[in-house]
């Protein structure tokens, strides 16, 4: 009887490679499986040979062991030989009588083909996008509905939603905003001095922190903050079952949780912004007065004149839109979610990734609308 | 092998302020099958979650396999932990690998096992809990029943020597309840491992059970085998096995009660 080097396993190989004998002693544990694998695999026995496990002497065996011993005698069973346990200590035959064998191992299924998946995606994503306008109009639905019949809204949650979405986000689109602010006033202060026409500063950071940078800073941000995390509660609301208890509760979830957060963000998503406009001119302001060195009261009636009405109500309609979108988003891709935890973070990443890339693409069409046509 | 595998002393456990157990003692010795016994809310959980170190006891000591765990880190607390195995009261199977896999993790991460031992062992462990069948399905896609047979089978992964059960039988059928019963008690006479379980099943604790400890709001208030509880000086333990029902009895009175009593 031989004993390892590398481990404790102690064994001895007798007789020709048709009629071998593996003698095992000692306990056969995890720690020596690993080399009794090994040993099993070299002696594997072809076609019309036997090899014999002895197991006379062996004092314990745990199941990888078993599963050693019955990997061999598989791989045995399918070249044509045979590998028989003889003679047995009463320990391993109770090891080998606690676990029963399964069926041969099955394939795993084969994943689609480049054909099948890319065909898979295209009726993917045009269903998805079926399913996005079947919320969209059952949400739209809803909220009017919820409207017409104010006893049964959720104020406590309409209240809760708009202090999560508006109030805890003011500390962080003001400074973002003021920021952005500063850096377009000091970028083109740069240009617009060389021409004497530093004073325009005022008209450009006014129109384009209203018109443009407020509504879109403010968005990108909420997408963010809100999108997110109405998609990562919904979704583990979906995977916990919760949304399918609201269901046979006779509460309709699109109802239920989607109303108090639509509407929270149509009305917290403008009021934002028009901090984020005027904390962007604030910035602005500041690099006019203490940068460019004019008066402030000069400075501040250029930026009131450039600014008309409509460019105000052009960048809140906007920034209703966006709203609606993010909102929208974030609770489709929260009830659409299948599986368990890892899909709720992937839910979550893709719905953030699509509300900015909404927000973006609707940005355009719009600015390019309120200029071209109206 | 230690003779004991599991002792706890003078336990005291909770959350935050609140005292959940209390004065709790319990002894398991090798190859023997304890069940913990009581009301859902008593704390039966919350003993497993102390033995197991997710919970930090209050006071008391906890002694698994001879070693203590709050005493022991790195790969000395590692070693002592894939000695343990523990199914969880909802499974927590991992929702993003297969089943087959998850059986496979703690196999691919505390042994150097070769990956067609692994794949062996992870068809033996599904088909002692009759899973063969699921091994690529994900947890998402088992019902709940299943899924239990799978954590189980997860929790053998490793063949330990103490094991912690929390409800096993919830969710099955009697008879993959009863085969379920069948494998622990295997396993406890051939490789001589602990068992622990928490379960409300009368018929299962008829069949598996080698001694049990009712636990009354966090106290235990009965200790010893199946006989001595039936016959126990608590009425609540006697209940128990009477009807299942201590809970009529000791409940506070109906609405009826009250009103027709005028107050
Ligand atoms: N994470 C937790 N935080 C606070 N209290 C808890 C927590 N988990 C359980 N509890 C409380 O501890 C008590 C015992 O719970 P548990 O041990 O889960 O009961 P069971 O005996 O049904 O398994 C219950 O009253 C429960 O409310
Ligand atoms: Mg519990």
């Amino acid at each position: 009887m031989k004993t390892s080097p590398k481990t404790s396993l102690r064994f001895e190989l007798d007789g020709d490679p048709s009629a071998a004998t593996l003698r095992l002693a000692g306990p056969v544990r995890r720690d020596v499986v690993a080399e009794l694998n090994t040993l099993l695999e070299r002696h594997a026995p072809g076609s019309g040979a036997t090899l014999t496990l002895d197991l006379a002497d062996v004092e314990a065996m745990d199941s990888a062991a078993v599963a050693a011993m019955v990997t061999a005698f598989r791989r045995a069973r399918d070249a044509g030989g045979r590998l028989v346990t003889d003679p047995l200590s009463e320990q391993a035959r109770r090891a080998l009588a606690t676990f029963r064998l399964g069926p041969d191992p099955q394939p795993k299924p084969a994943p689609p083909g480049l054909l099948e998946s890319t065909g898979g995606t295209v009726i993917g994503g045009f269903q998805g996008f079926v399913d996005f306008l079947q919320l969209a109009a059952d949400a739209t639905f809803a909220i009017f509905d919820a409207l017409r019949a104010p006893r049964r809204m959720r104020w406590g949650a309409l209240a809760e939603q708009s202090i999560d979405i508006g109030s805890r986000a003011l500390g962080i689109v003001g400074l973002i905003t003021f920021l952005v602010g500063l850096t377009v006033a000091f970028q083109s202060a740069h240009q617009l001095r060389q021409f004497g026409a530093a004073i325009f500063v005022a008209d450009l950071t006014a129109v384009s922190m209203v018109r443009e940078m407020g509504p879109l800073m403010t968005a990108i941000l909420v997408a963010g903050r809100s999108g997110s995390s109405i998609a990562a509660e919904i979704a583990t609301m979906k995977v916990s079952e919760e949304v399918d208890a609201l269901t046979v509760m006779g509460m309709e979830p699109t109802r239920y949780l989607a109303v108090p957060r639509l509407l929270a963000i149509i009305m917290m998503v403008p009021l934002l912004t028009v901090l984020a406009d005027l904390l962007g001119c604030l910035g602005g302001f500041l690099v006019g007065v203490g940068y460019l060195d004019i008066a402030w009261n000069a400075f501040l009636n250029k930026m009131l004149e450039a600014i008309a009405p409509w460019d105000l109500i052009s960048g809140l309609i906007k920034s209703v839109a966006f709203a609606y979108g993010i909102g929208l988003i974030g609770l489709f891709y929260g009830f659409r979610v299948r599986g368990g935890a890892s899909e709720v973070g992937r839910t979550t990443t893709a719905s953030v990734v699509a509300s900015i890339f909404y927000i973006i693409v609707a940005d355009c069409l719009f600015s390019v609308l309120f200029y071209i046509v109206l | 092998m230690p003779e004991i595998a599991l002792s706890v002393r003078g336990l005291k456990a909770g959350y935050g302020e609140k005292v959940i157990l209390k004065d709790v003692d319990l002894t398991v010795e090798t190859g023997e099958i304890r069940v913990i016994l009581g009301g859902s809310g008593c704390g039966k959980s919350t003993l497993l979650k102390c033995c197991i170190g997710l919970l930090r006891p209050m006071d008391g000591e906890i002694e698994m396999l001879g070693q203590r765990l709050d005493q022991l880190d790195g790969a000395e607390r590692t070693a002592l932990l894939t000695r343990i195995g523990v199914l969880f009261q909802y499974g927590a199977l991992l929702g993003s690998i297969t089943i087959g896999e998850n059986v496979a993790l703690p196999m691919r991460e505390h042994t150097d096992l070769p990956e067609s031992v692994i794949n062996e062992m992870v068809r033996l462990k599904l088909a002692a809990v009759e899973l063969t069948h699921a091994e690529h399905l994900l947890p998402s896609e088992l019902s709940g029943g299943m899924r239990k047979r799978a954590a189980l089978a997860r929790a053998l992964a490793l063949d330990p020597e103490l094991l912690f059960c929390d409800e096993p039988g919830a969710g099955l059928d009697p008879l993959t309840s009863a085969e379920l019963d069948e494998l622990l008690m295997r396993l406890r006479d051939r490789f001589g491992m602990a068992v622990v379980v928490v379960t409300h099943e009368l018929l299962s604790i008829e069949r598996i059970s080698d001694k049990l400890i009712y636990l009354a709001e966090g106290v235990p208030i009965a200790d010893g085998t199946l006989d001595d509880l039936k016959y126990s000086g608590e009425d609540e333990v006697r209940a128990f096995f009477a009807r299942q029902a201590a809970g009529e009895m000791r409940g506070p009175q109906t609405a009826l009660e009250a009103l027709a009593a005028g107050g």
